[in-house]
């Protein structure tokens, strides 16, 4: 049985992903060791979560399948790029993100993030979903990937602690 | 100190089909459709501080590719960590040109904070090896032609003067169409 790691990483590659962009925090942190682990992904250590953006938007225009992996905070930090970049230029981008403070994470200097993340994504019309470990996580990460690709737009795979598992 | 176009002429001039030109929004992105550029371009109108990252990743993705990212101090001055990640990632085949104005220049030439920024320094103690500062079409042309086979990421600080009569030719391509045509 894999990890929620592993099916990650395992979606991932067979969505053909080249290139993994990331400012970490503990859980995303986790899961690029997975990444690092991977033959066919490139991580890519960033400073800040804006970049991530936009260096997946380059590697998609030049061909390849870039991914975003962040936590929600540094997601709320992507507004601008996303509708300057992403959208206006209608370009892929498909994004794990971690969604700490929900009622999974009862840390109180998450929560605030928790209760505005989902409420954001919808403000600004990004396609998302809940990671969901009871089906098939490779098949949900592949299918994200390839949503973005042919809508030519974002998708964000909100993922808890326990997915990783 | 040397206006813009005359540099960047002669930037445009130095460019190969082979290499690949990212370009931030305002000035320069308004007279690059205006120009004959032998290499793909993609322009920004919008989304400051995201050229750099997005020739990062072009360039990360296709090795095999000169990418040049332009970018604008205003800018950079609100991004300044990603000289750190192109550090970082250290891609050979990547070298950004850094337009030194003082002036947030698309939204109509606004200065910046009113402090001296040492750009040169501020990339190297960020990480990066290769730094140069140029100020008249000469040395852009050594610093460019040098640049190609600097083996690490590149930064050329150009210092240009700001012109508030510069007649800057209004957007002329929408990004639907800047997207279409950006094929390597």
């Amino acid at each position: 049985m894999m990890t929620g790691v592993q099916q990650i990483v395992t979606g991932l590659e067979a969505a053909q992903v080249t290139l993994v962009a990331s400012v970490p925090d503990t859980w995303i942190g986790r899961l690029m060791e997975g990444v690092r682990r991977s033959g066919q992904l490139r991580a890519v250590d960033v400073a800040r979560e804006e970049e991530a953006v936009a260096v997946a938007c380059g590697v998609n225009l030049a061909g390849g399948r870039g991914a975003v992996l962040i936590q929600n905070a540094g997601l709320l930090n992507c507004g601008g790029v996303l509708a300057g970049l992403v959208e206006l230029y209608h370009l892929p981008c498909f994004f794990v993100v971690s969604l700490r403070g929900d009622h999974r994470d009862p840390v109180y200097y998450h929560a605030p993030k928790g209760r505005v993340t989902e409420e954001t994504l919808r403000a600004w019309r990004l396609p998302y979903a809940r990671a969901d470990r009871r089906g098939d996580l490779a098949a949900q990460v592949t299918q994200g990937v390839e949503f973005c690709v042919e809508s030519r737009g974002p998708f964000v795979l909100l993922i808890s602690g326990e997915d990783l598992a | 100190m040397t206006p813009r176009k005359p540099l960047l002429d002669a930037l445009v001039e130095a460019l190969r089909p082979s290499d690949v030109l990212i370009s931030c929004l305002g000035a320069n992105a308004r007279y690059l459709p205006h120009m004959t550029v032998p290499c793909p371009v993609f322009a920004l109108c919008d989304s400051m501080g995201a050229a750099i990252p997005l020739a990062l990743g072009v360039a990360l993705q296709r090795p095999d590719r000169h990418v040049v990212a332009l970018e604008g101090d205003g800018s950079l001055l609100m991004s300044p960590n990603v000289l750190a990640t192109v550090a970082a990632a250290a891609p050979p085949n990547l070298t950004l040109v850094l337009w030194v104005n003082g002036r947030y220049e698309s939204s109509g030439g606004q200065a910046l904070p009113p402090v001296t920024v040492d750009w040169a320094a501020l990339a190297r103690a960020a990480g990066l090896h290769h730094v140069t500062t140029v100020g008249d079409v000469a040395t852009l042309r050594d610093a460019f032609a040098a640049a190609r086979g600097a083996g690490s990421p590149v930064a050329i600080v150009v210092e240009i003067a700001f012109d508030p009569r510069e007649a800057i030719p209004p957007y002329s391509e929408r990004p639907d169409e800047i997207r279409a045509r950006f094929r390597l």
